[in-house]
């Protein structure tokens, strides 16, 4: 089994989807902490409207997307900021408006419509060198800004009020955490597909806040059970001969489905 | 230069002063804080006690004691205490401020507190709020409100709900943007740069319902207070030991924040501030969700803390049984002003 490693595509696959296992869920951290689970449907909208835009202008769709995803992201913190609206309800607005350019697009340039849909899939075999790099950076990102901010990330997400009296800048903290969350989301995308991505960041950290008592255990066991689902994923995978984002998802929902009901029983 | 402060032990002097008024009994009392000595087994000697004197070497602990001129106000403070003491020479009064200010028949802590604000021993700072008007939605919340709360005094706002409360102590916060007025917190006006630098200074505990049951430790929920500072882990560790312990709730340091009750959550929440070091305690109907058991241990708590740490504390509440259980200036919020 181990000579599947030997080629190039196969070992690149499986490091960025161990890397990304063992990082990605600390944003799922920050989705369930925040409450900004509306965020990534706008961001699997977004990242449809990038492939539109892609295909439709000859771009790679892989930087497409993630500028894409910024650029919405950073439009919904704005827009919810000067209406002092809620962000959930600016993200659905965005949402559709995503959807309706995107087809709009799609039928003004003929763009090919199951194209613009393959990024619903995502594949791990088909990441190139320069998207690895994309996806160690986002990585680096992702556990810089948390052991840069640990303590800052903490008190915004036990209250804004007290993080602010605390001397937190809550407001910058809020903003690069939804930034980063835009990064995550469009780079998973390429790996597991718009319609599993909630495997890699949200599983893992829904898991572990059903067994930790702390932010720290919580954040720890994301990372931890996040990579165990990409690794053994992997190679379940494999065995069976399903795709990858699926051996991942049936393997969370099994382990989710054991600490839940062990939690229900002792409770 | 004449040693104004002298104390001993078996005749050989272990603390001396040279400073001026009460200062050298405050220096005393640091210098007794580390415990190594029993002032009842120590004798003190000081150069002029009045009453303000007497009140303090009364509650330092001071059994055996020489002054060599005393008021009859400080001696009658030394018999009511049965303190052992000789003196040389006896005068009516000492002519001196605090000899007029203090009475002779008050709580020694309550002399004690006045004495350190007037030493500025204090670790408060002022809170002063000028001509304030907030606006929600362009409704008018607070209108022209005044109000000022010396460096280590407690304030309660009692009111209905709705009337504003929340808002002005979100308004002293900074969280809440005001039309027109200012608000100084010692030497910070609210909203300036320097204030944005140093708002740590003020220390928030909202209502014990925290909005959501996200897994935290309750020593995490300490540490937050540190949040806008740069220190070591060492030094982190040491501060949440201190705050945790000061307000009793060490043991709860690995609890789950969510699990512990409305009382425990609080000491924890006090905890954080102390952390802080915040300066001015701004607290959101501390006693909501607390039964009768934790609104007397939160009482207990506060006044422990008023003596001890002496913050500045502007306290809102709708729970007027609570709040006349303090010896401390209550204020109604009423129209979007003080009455």
């Amino acid at each position: 089994m181990l000579e599947l490693f030997s080629y190039g595509p196969v070992l690149r696959g499986f490091l960025v989807l161990l890397i990304s296992g063992f990082t990605f869920p600390i944003t799922g951290v920050y989705l369930l902490r925040m409450n900004l689970l509306p965020l990534r449907f706008m961001l699997m909208h977004g990242a449809l409207l990038g492939g539109a835009i892609a295909m439709a202008f000859q771009f790679n769709p892989f930087w497409t997307t993630m500028l894409i995803n910024l650029l919405l992201v950073w439009f919904m913190v704005k827009t919810a900021r000067g209406l002092k609206a809620d962000m959930g309800y600016i993200s659905i607005f965005i949402m559709v408006a995503a959807v309706g350019l995107a087809f709009a697009l799609i039928s003004i340039f003929n763009v090919q419509a199951k194209d613009t849909m393959s990024l619903l899939w995502g594949s791990i075999f088909t990441i190139g060198t320069l998207q690895t790099v994309g996806f160690i950076v986002i990585a680096l990102l992702i556990v810089g800004f948390h052991f840069l901010k640990y303590r800052q990330l903490k008190a915004v997400f036990f209250d804004p009020s007290v993080a602010f009296s605390s001397g937190v800048n809550e407001r910058a903290i809020y903003t690069i955490v939804v930034l980063i969350t835009a990064l995550t989301v469009a780079v998973a995308m390429k790996l597991i597909g718009a319609l599993l991505i909630d495997v890699v960041i949200i599983l893992p950290a829904i898991i572990s806040t059903l067994h930790a008592k702390s932010f720290k255990s919580v954040v720890i066991w994301s990372s931890l059970w996040g990579g165990f689902f990409a690794f053994a994923g992997f190679f379940v995978a494999y065995w069976l001969k399903i795709p990858t984002s699926s051996a991942i998802a049936l393997i969370a929902t099994v382990v989710f489905l054991v600490i839940y009901f062990r939690k229900k029983q002792k409770s | 230069m004449e040693k104004s402060l002298i104390v001993t032990q078996n005749n050989l002097e272990i603390f001396t002063s040279h400073s001026k008024w009460l200062y050298p009994l405050f220096e005393l009392e640091d210098f007794l804080f580390t415990g190594k000595y029993s002032p009842e087994n120590l004798s003190l000697t000081d150069k002029i006690a009045g009453k303000a004197a007497a009140f303090l070497i009364v509650r330092l602990g001071f059994k055996k004691v020489h002054i060599h001129l005393i008021s009859e106000g400080a001696v009658s403070i030394f018999n009511r205490f049965q303190i052992d003491f000789t003196f040389d020479e006896l005068v009516p009064k000492i002519q001196c401020k605090t000899e007029e200010i203090v009475i002779g028949n008050e709580p020694v802590d309550e002399v004690w507190q006045m004495l350190r604000r007037r030493a500025g021993r204090v670790a408060g700072l002022s809170v002063e709020i000028k001509d304030l008007v907030v606006e929600i939605d362009h409704k008018l919340i607070i209108d022209k409100l005044n109000l000022r709360v010396g460096k280590g005094e407690h304030v309660f706002i009692k009111g209905a709900n709705g009337v504003g409360k929340t808002t002005l102590l979100k308004a002293i916060l900074g969280l809440e943007k005001f039309s027109s007025g200012s608000i100084q917190v010692g030497d910070f006006l609210v909203g300036s740069k320097e204030w944005d630098k140093n708002r740590s200074v003020t220390g928030y505990v909202h209502q014990e319902m925290v909005k959501n049951n996200f897994p935290i430790s309750a020593a995490e929920v300490v540490e937050i207070g540190l949040s806008g500072q740069q220190l070591n882990q060492t030094e982190i560790f040491h501060r949440i030991e201190i705050a945790m312990r000061r307000t009793g709730c060490f043991h709860l340091e690995k609890r789950s924040y969510h699990e512990l009750s409305g009382g425990e959550k609080q000491r924890v929440n006090i905890a954080r501030c102390l952390c802080q070091q915040a300066k001015v305690l701004l607290f959101d109907e501390p006693t909501s969700f607390l039964d009768n058991g934790a609104k007397d241990e939160m009482h207990e708590l506060l006044t422990e803390l008023w003596i001890n740490e002496a913050p500045t504390a502007i306290i809102v509440s709708h729970d007027e049984h609570w709040m006349s259980k303090f010896k401390c200036q209550i204020h109604e919020l009423r129209d979007g002003i003080i009455c």
